[in-house]
């Protein structure tokens, strides 16, 4: 057969890439159930983190999250509580558009509203080193505790991180303006919807 | 190419002599992108030395069966299984990296080293030879990308694998975590690099 014929052409690319393809297949069919429990995992850690929990960072954080929190809907929207030091907390999940793709993650409050307990981002597309430090820890420890101001948190300026917990703001990422904004927007929509679920 | 190159030959073109880099300027984007942090960036080119490596047995074992017509389509079909395997398997066993690589693991996909080794080698020699190549473009990649990696790190951040190395008064250098310092870095390496072997070439 012609090698460089038009029939042999197509039943060879056919053939490779449906081998390709297969094995590809199967391999995601292999471990899909282990990447399933690991993103349920990783999305239980999230949650445990904003609270403020201590995390074993293995399996056992998956019967933790089962012990610690409690799952509800309200109004269509899961709401997660647990009891952190004598007092109730509440987390729902957020999402929002960053500057290149959307970012997930959690966010907990104490129920009045004050303060912020804490975030943390389950998922984003930022640029790596840049909008990417926003799932670092020294910008998440930010928001521990920071005081709510008249509904809203800011972040704003260049930095390290500040340490501040009453100003109601946190540095954004130096280099990374606009993820830092986007982030700013996403947080305080998700301060807003917990306020109506709260009816104020 | 005339005749089978040799095993230090290729060493030695691909760390320094033709190194995928500095003499041919390929995979620019990911060096200007990713190397301002050591971590990512070492994670990184791991993960490219492993895909270099595999396309490229994976290429000169096929080599004959497909057509030149569609071969370079069957290249880039081979890189992203690679890629995408390389992304299953770290999900599934290794989520800690998999959730620090995020999007770099897909940018392999993109980096032309690993297609211009499959076209210009894996395509006229055996398997072996092939995944030594392949390997070796991806150290020669590593290296370099390492080391201006090592130097935005220490001036953009004032750290060193994310541990603070630098004293405590030390104002951070924002240009150093933007691309464009990448430039200057490379620059300069393309500039010693060249002066070196010109002088050698000299000395011989």
């Amino acid at each position: 057969m012609n090698r460089e014929g038009i029939v042999y052409t197509v039943i060879a690319t056919f053939i490779v890439s449906f081998s390709f393809v297969a094995l590809l297949a199967l391999t995601n069919e292999f471990t899909n159930e282990k990447v399933e429990r690991n993103r349920v995992l990783s999305e239980r850690r999230s949650v445990l983190n904003s609270f403020g929990i201590d995390i074993e960072g293995s399996d056992a954080d998956y019967d933790l999250y089962d012990n610690r929190v409690t799952e509800s809907t309200e109004q269509g929207i899961d709401l997660y509580r647990a009891q952190i030091k004598g007092h109730t907390v509440e987390a729902i999940k957020f999402s929002g558009s960053g500057l290149w793709g959307t970012i997930t993650g959690v966010i907990a409050v104490e129920q009045d509203l004050s303060r912020i307990v804490g975030i943390d981002i389950i998922s984003h597309n930022e640029t790596p080193g840049l909008g990417g430090r926003i799932a670092e820890d020294w910008f998440k420890d930010q928001f521990r505790g920071e005081k709510i101001n008249q509904g809203r948190i800011r972040v704003l300026g260049t930095g390290g991180g500040d340490t501040d917990k009453d100003n109601g703001r946190v540095d954004a990422v130096t280099g990374a303006s606009r993820t830092s904004a986007a982030l700013e927007q996403i947080v305080n929509k998700s301060l807003e919807t917990i306020g109506r679920l709260r009816g104020n | 190419m005339n005749g089978k190159p040799s095993v230090v030959a290729v060493l030695r073109d691909n760390l320094w002599g033709n190194n995928p880099i500095f003499i041919q300027i390929l995979g620019i984007c990911s060096t200007l992108a990713v190397t301002n942090n050591l971590n990512n960036t070492g994670i990184m080119t791991v993960g490219v030395v492993f895909v270099a490596g595999m396309t490229n047995v994976t290429v000169s074992i096929l080599k004959s069966f497909i057509p030149r017509k569609v071969r370079m389509i069957v290249q880039t079909l081979i890189i992203a299984f690679y890629v995408i395997i390389v992304d299953i398997i770290l999900k599934a066993y290794l989520p800690d990296i998999s959730k620090a690589l995020g999007p770099y693991v897909g940018l392999i996909i993109t980096n032309c080293i690993i297609m211009g080794r499959a076209e210009a080698f894996a395509q006229a020699n055996p398997p072996l030879l092939s995944l030594w190549d392949g390997i070796t473009s991806g150290v020669g990649y590593m290296y370099v990308l390492l080391l201006v990696a090592f130097f935005r790190e220490l001036l953009g951040f004032g750290t060193l694998f994310g541990v603070t190395v630098m004293p405590d008064g030390f104002v951070p250098w924002t240009i150093m975590v933007m691309a464009p310092s990448a430039f200057f870095f490379l620059g300069g390496f393309i500039w010693i690099a060249k002066t070196i072997m010109l002088k050698m070439e000299a000395r011989s």
